[in-house]
């Protein structure tokens, strides 16, 4: 076996985690080199796999000891590069921390262990007429703990929200090794760590055991499917739905570009002169809901809608649903490597964005199409390049970047849900001031002082300034 | 002449006209290492601990600019002194809403609210207000302003610190401005309540409603002479032919009757289906009498519901001696005489012990059967369905801290629960511990937060958890 850069904290790793739950030889380690970020690599000199939360406590502590950093990791699907071990270090995978170990049905609760799948949760749930709501694309791999870690979104957090609201409590080991449990019942006479701990992407605490809300089943649903000749009458169109009190549970926009793709890869028999379609979804008790689907299709329709199809069966809902469904997959049939970026502007601005998107694909020379959750104005523009070409990758980046500046310009932010990590930094400082920055610099200061939990993420370096 | 507003011992107050100028205030007692006391609109002063070392007021009464309302981006910015009123009438004129029950919202200002991360009965299914605020600016205890979040509904950069600022009464930053997600206007709302003859069928219905195919926004139960089930017991009877329980929840009565309320929102078909639904899925659970409040009868309920906790509770020593008018003028059960609501029942007297307690929804009920055994003349409203209970004790200012730390505390701490005091008898004053319970879970990290935003500890010293500096 090959040397491993710390002898010494490996042979502690094992002695208290077993050997089985350690991995140290370089070969092994390649996998955990980097996440679904791989633009940037590095190497951590140990892998861990803890099966409890005193595990996972015990791994902080001896890391603290050898001075070597810790990054959590759940399934490795983060597109911001939120579990690269910058400077090497102990990668903690809560994989085989993937129990369910309840489903509390009177309280509206489950509670899981951080490395339980999304997807899985789902599967103990059916039956129960309850759901966890947050559904990343993600969802068939990522974990809960990495949805909890990234406040992680999908397409229906419009009207479920996104999963901060769907968190009741948490277990997580701090910095010094220390654990916390924060209960699911509520307490006025505290601060809410609970919700900065969501979405501080590992680097407040390493999340061991949630408490997740459960979501009662929408009872019926109403799915309908517009064809339009411009991006300002789906968008329009939008906008008067949402003007009349409607909240579907899922907008999704696609444009010329992605229909492109899709037509490429599958032939459904899309028209390719069409800016945009939108696949709408209605859910909730089903009085009512023929009332919604009428007014939002003759929303459509009074935008110009050249075609709208409204599902009535199961069978029909899906369909509808498969090309939004197949629409990364297509992207992966045409090009050897994509960027899916993550960019959100207040819903209006939308048109304006995807404009400025389309001509930044122009100025560099590169294909961008667009996907989005048009009802939070939430765009994951997806950029179609060849990785092995430097030049080219160098293009994507700085197109990448131009759209995330037009994002702020427009009053938004650089994420709606994948989060920071390495790839975003840069841009906190564009995003936020000082004063902000610092005010987060110094909540990280009180859980994790030191920086010893996932160092190098989210907030710029140069922050470190105190104030006071 | 003694300026105390509820308790806070006020020196002098401030009332600027800017952001700049709040800034500029908490710079002033930064300097001095004085304690300065945000208020709002007044209506909660009474709440948190007696602070002892007389400091500045700072009202944020001026500060009362809608910024931004881009009503089809479903947000809107304001400043912390617009109150939840006028917040209300902007919002209605798009037929939107935030969907937060906040009490007395002539007074309350979203400053305020935001501080005390307020939530009424719809927390049933829309949460509480910290589900709302997406972005916001505040004025640390150096009085650096700094900013979170931003001015869109989904936003994954960088710390929740919205969440964290919200509901720390003020003890991080002085709030002056906040972005919050605003939901369309419901188009319609009712009641349909019941009487329960005892906990065990309480329980029953409540477990129930797990599987029910409405979406209740609310699920109240209530108990009590506060709840004068014989008289005029949830707003208006609508249907003459229910029945009620004549005897139950009169003062002293043994009875354990207790009513189910619960409140539906939506458009009229969907408030319609969801009536004769409930009322199907409670005649097959063997409820043999309903009543349901539709439409506008449903308001005043609402707004019942909303300041049960808060009503009679405060007191103004002198309040021709603030100079915001408007301070201290709620909390004066007159208040809510005027508004044409019911009182609750001078049972409990007009200066109450009235405390909030959390606890997990499954054993909601044997808690209020508990605080019914301890005083049988309390009256007590629970967020069923969010595991709230709000109980008000007709108790003497002598008797409140053995009740508070001796009864009260026990019974919450063996169902798993939290407690804060929210109101207490004329003259009696509590310590921290009592008011709020022992240090929660993250005390230490908590009280690292609180030192890095306020070194000094001058943002309402001794009235929330954080002991003052010695």
């Amino acid at each position: 076996m090959a040397a491993s850069a710390s002898p010494p904290l490996v042979k502690d790793l094992r002695r208290r985690l077993g050997e089985e739950n350690v991995l140290s030889a370089p070969s092994e380690l390649v996998v955990y080199e980097c996440d679904g970020y791989t633009i940037e690599k590095n190497r951590p000199d140990a892998v861990v796999f803890p099966r409890s939360t005193e595990h996972v406590a015990d791994v902080v502590r001896l890391c603290n000891r050898h001075k070597v950093p810790i990054v959590p990791r759940g399934a490795g699907t983060s597109l911001a590069g939120g579990c690269l071990p910058i400077g090497g270090g102990v990668v903690v995978m809560l994989t085989r921390m993937n129990r369910i170990l309840e489903v509390d049905l009177r309280n509206r609760l489950a509670v899981v262990e951080a490395g339980v799948p999304n997807i899985q949760l789902g599967r103990a749930l059916a039956g129960t007429g309850y759901h966890f709501a947050p559904d990343p694309s993600s969802q068939g791999a990522s974990t809960i703990g990495g949805n909890v870690a990234t406040n992680a979104g999908g397409p229906h957090t419009l009207k479920y929200g996104v999963t901060v609201n769907h968190v009741l409590g948490l277990e997580a080991v701090l910095g010094d090794g220390s654990i916390l449990r924060l209960d699911p019942v509520a307490n006025p006479a505290a601060l809410d760590l609970l919700g900065v701990l969501v979405g501080s992407e590992g680097t407040l605490a390493v999340l061991t055991k949630i408490w997740v809300r459960l979501t009662p089943n929408p009872h019926d649903y109403r799915t309908l499917r517009a064809v339009f000749n411009t991006l300002d009458d789906a968008t329009n169109a939008i906008s008067d739905i949402i003007g009349a009190g409607i909240i579907p549970a899922a907008m999704e926009l696609m444009d010329q570009g992605i229909v492109a793709a899709v037509e490429e890869a599958y032939h459904f028999g899309f028209p390719l002169d069409a800016e945009a379609i939108a696949v709408i979804e209605l859910d909730g008790p089903t009085a009512g809901l023929d009332q919604q689907r009428q007014a939002v299709g003759e929303f459509c329709e009074k935008w110009h809608a050249r075609e709208v199809l409204r599902a009535d069966t199961p069978a029909q809902r899906d369909l509808l649903w498969k090309c939004r469904k197949m629409a990364v997959g297509a992207v992966g049939r045409l090009s050897p490597s994509y960027c899916i970026q993550d960019g959100v502007v207040p819903r209006t601005r939308l048109p304006h964005i995807l404009r400025r998107i389309a001509e930044i694909g122009r100025k560099y020379g590169i294909r961008i199409v667009n996907v989005a959750h048009a009802g939070d104005g939430n765009v994951h523009p997806i950029l179609l390049f060849d990785e092995r070409d430097k030049e080219v990758v160098a293009r994507v980046l700085a197109a990448g970047e131009e759209l995330l500046e037009e994002c702020i310009r427009c009053g938004g932010s650089v994420t709606a849900e994948h989060g920071i990590g390495v790839e975003k930094r840069a841009f906190m400082s564009r995003l936020f001031g000082e004063a902000d920055l610092a005010a987060m610099a110094q909540v990280r200061e009180a859980f994790n002082p030191g920086e010893r939990l996932n160092p190098g993420k989210l907030l710029p370096d140069q922050n470190r300034v105190r104030r006071g | 002449m003694d300026k105390r507003i509820d308790n806070l011992p006020l020196a002098d107050t401030l009332a600027p006209g800017d952001q700049d100028g709040v800034a500029a205030a908490v710079r002033g007692a930064w300097q001095e290492g004085k304690p300065l006391y945000p208020i709002g609109g007044g209506t909660q002063l009474a709440y948190g601990a007696r602070p002892a070392e007389p400091g500045v007021g700072l009202s944020l009464a001026r500060l009362n600019r809608v910024i931004d309302y881009p009503a089809r981006d479903l947000t809107i910015t304001v400043e912390a002194g617009v109150t939840i009123a006028e917040l209300a009438g902007r919002l209605a004129a798009e037929r939107q809403r935030l969907p937060v029950d906040v009490p007395f919202p002539a007074q309350a200002t979203v400053g305020g609210a935001v501080a005390l991360n307020a939530a009424g009965p719809r927390q049933f299914r829309w949460g509480t207000l910290r589900d709302y605020v997406i972005g916001l600016r505040a004025v640390d205890g150096s009085g650096t302003a700094f900013s979170a979040g931003g001015r869109v509904v989904k936003n994954a950069a960088g710390y929740g610190l919205c969440r964290l600022l919200t509901g720390s009464l003020g003890t991080l930053g002085v709030i002056v401005q906040v972005t919050l997600m605003v939901k369309p206007m419901p188009q319609t709302s009712a009641f349909v309540a019941c009487d329960v003859p005892d906990g065990d069928t309480a329980e029953k219905l409540l477990a129930g409603l797990i599987q029910t195919r409405t979406l209740p926004s609310a699920v109240e139960l209530l108990a009590g002479p506060g709840f004068d089930l014989e008289g005029n017991p949830v707003g208006r009877v609508s249907n003459p032919s229910g029945s009620l329980d004549a005897d139950a929840g009169r003062v002293g009565n043994p009875s354990h009757a207790m009513r189910l309320a619960v409140g539906l929102e939506g458009s009229a078909a969907e408030v319609d289906w969801m009536i004769a639904q409930l009322q199907e899925e409670w005649r097959q659970a063997g409820v043999t009498s309903t009543i349901t409040l539709p439409g506008d009868q449903a308001d005043p309920l609402w707004n019942r519901l909303t300041e049960f906790s808060c009503a009679g509770v405060g007191r103004v020593s002198n309040p021709s001696g603030s100079p915001d008018a408007d301070a201290g003028r709620v909390g004066n059960p007159s208040h809510a005489t005027r508004q044409g609501l019911p009182v609750p029942s001078s049972a409990d007297g007009d200066s109450p012990l009235v405390v909030q307690i959390h606890v997990a929804p499954s054993v909601l009920v044997a808690l209020m059967e508990r605080l019914r055994e301890l005083d049988p003349r309390a009256s007590i409203q629970a967020h069923a369905g969010s595991g709230v209970v709000f109980a008000r004790f007709p108790v003497e200012a002598p008797e409140a801290a053995a009740m508070v730390d001796q009864r009260l505390r026990p019974v919450v701490r063996s169902a798993g629960g939290s407690m804060v005091v929210l109101g207490l008898p004329q003259g009696a004053a509590l310590g921290r511990e009592s008011l709020f319970g022992p240090a929660p879970e993250g005390w230490a990290v908590m009280q690292s937060i609180q030192r890095q935003f306020d070194p000094k500890g001058i943002l309402n010293r001794g009235r929330f958890l954080f002991a003052p500096p010695a």
